[in-house]
């Protein structure tokens, strides 16, 4: 399974990286929301997307939007991973598209128990 | 201009800027900051990485990471370290993932994540609706009314740090990303 990985902080991606990558994924990352739409439209499409809120060039919730606008991303599943926590966003976040919300900090467990919620462990790691 | 007291009771109106907006210590205690702070620690830092509530003084020079809220309170959460225990704490968040040699960026990236991520609970736990800042890393904003500030003083492997909710008077812009990208992610702020 494919993972996207989208942060301006190289640490978070880092982290993000290594926990999808444990998790038996092929990740691939990008610095913004912009950098992430180059990576689908070369046609490497994912599984799953997390993506971070406050980006510079085009943040969390554009990126979201512009993958909904195009049915050839439909089977995309975008998890926010964000330190935007006030109820208000998350429901933004929802309505514009994106199927599941982490809220920073989190632990692996938090990722692991996400992705067994949609279904998108990897076969090996599945239990 | 509202006085400090009248006829001797505590009407809050004292801790209130001058334009009658509210000050941080109205909004959110000590505990409160320290309990976001403790979480962060653990999910990013290390599970067994304990903060001790004790001040002190911090060998050579500091650098700190902070991010802006613009709301219905204005200010800066600021976190501040030692540039060696930033270096450190950038070790710890990326674990095994931490390149050998660690470049400035590097640190200015990790340290201010942490800053995001604390910031953002620290918004989160305030009223209303704010909007949150790309994080900076540098010499932090001053205090402008030394009383609206939550502070916190703890020690981190023995080492000194300061996490504080500040209030910013005049009143911040509101955030935007920056035109050419300077924050520490990505572009690298120096330290």
């Amino acid at each position: 399974m494919r993972a996207l990985v989208i942060d301006d902080s190289r640490a978070m991606r880092r982290i993000v990286s290594g926990i999808l990558i444990g998790l038996g994924y092929e990740v691939r990352d990008a610095g913004h929301g912009r950098e992430g739409l180059d990576v689908l439209d070369e046609g490497w499409i994912p599984d799953l997307v997390c993506v971070d809120w406050n980006m510079p060039v085009m943040d969390g919730l554009q990126f979201v939007s512009a993958v909904r606008s195009n049915p050839a991303w439909r089977s995309v599943t975008i998890m926010m991973v964000t330190s935007e926590s006030e109820h208000t966003q998350i429901v933004r976040a929802l309505a514009a598209g994106a199927h599941e919300y982490v809220i920073k900090p989190f632990t692996a467990d938090a990722i692991h128990d996400k992705l067994a919620l949609l279904g998108l462990l990897p076969q090996e790691v599945s239990l | 201009m509202s006085t400090a007291h009248t006829g001797g009771i505590d009407t809050g109106e004292r801790r209130r800027s001058g334009d009658g907006r509210p000050v941080i210590t109205d909004l959110i205690d000590e505990p409160t900051v320290q309990s976001i702070v403790e979480d962060a620690w653990v999910a990013l830092v290390g599970e067994d990485e304990v903060l001790i509530p004790l001040a002190g003084e911090p060998i050579g020079d500091v650098v700190s990471a902070w991010v802006d809220v613009v709301g219905p309170w204005t200010g800066s959460v600021v976190l501040t370290t030692g540039r060696q225990t930033a270096a450190e704490l950038t070790r710890a968040l990326l674990a095994e993932s931490s390149p050998e040699l660690l470049e400035d960026e590097d640190v200015a990236d990790a340290f201010g994540e942490i800053a995001n991520v604390v910031g953002g609970n620290v918004k989160a736990a305030l009223p209303g609706s704010s909007a949150l800042s790309l994080p900076e890393v540098g010499e932090a904003p001053a205090v402008r009314n030394p009383e609206d500030v939550v502070r916190l003083d703890v020690l981190w492997r023995g080492q000194p740090l300061s996490i504080s909710a500040q209030g910013a008077l005049p009143p911040l812009p509101v955030p935007h990303p920056p035109p050419g990208g300077q924050s520490p992610h990505e572009n690298g702020a120096s330290l």
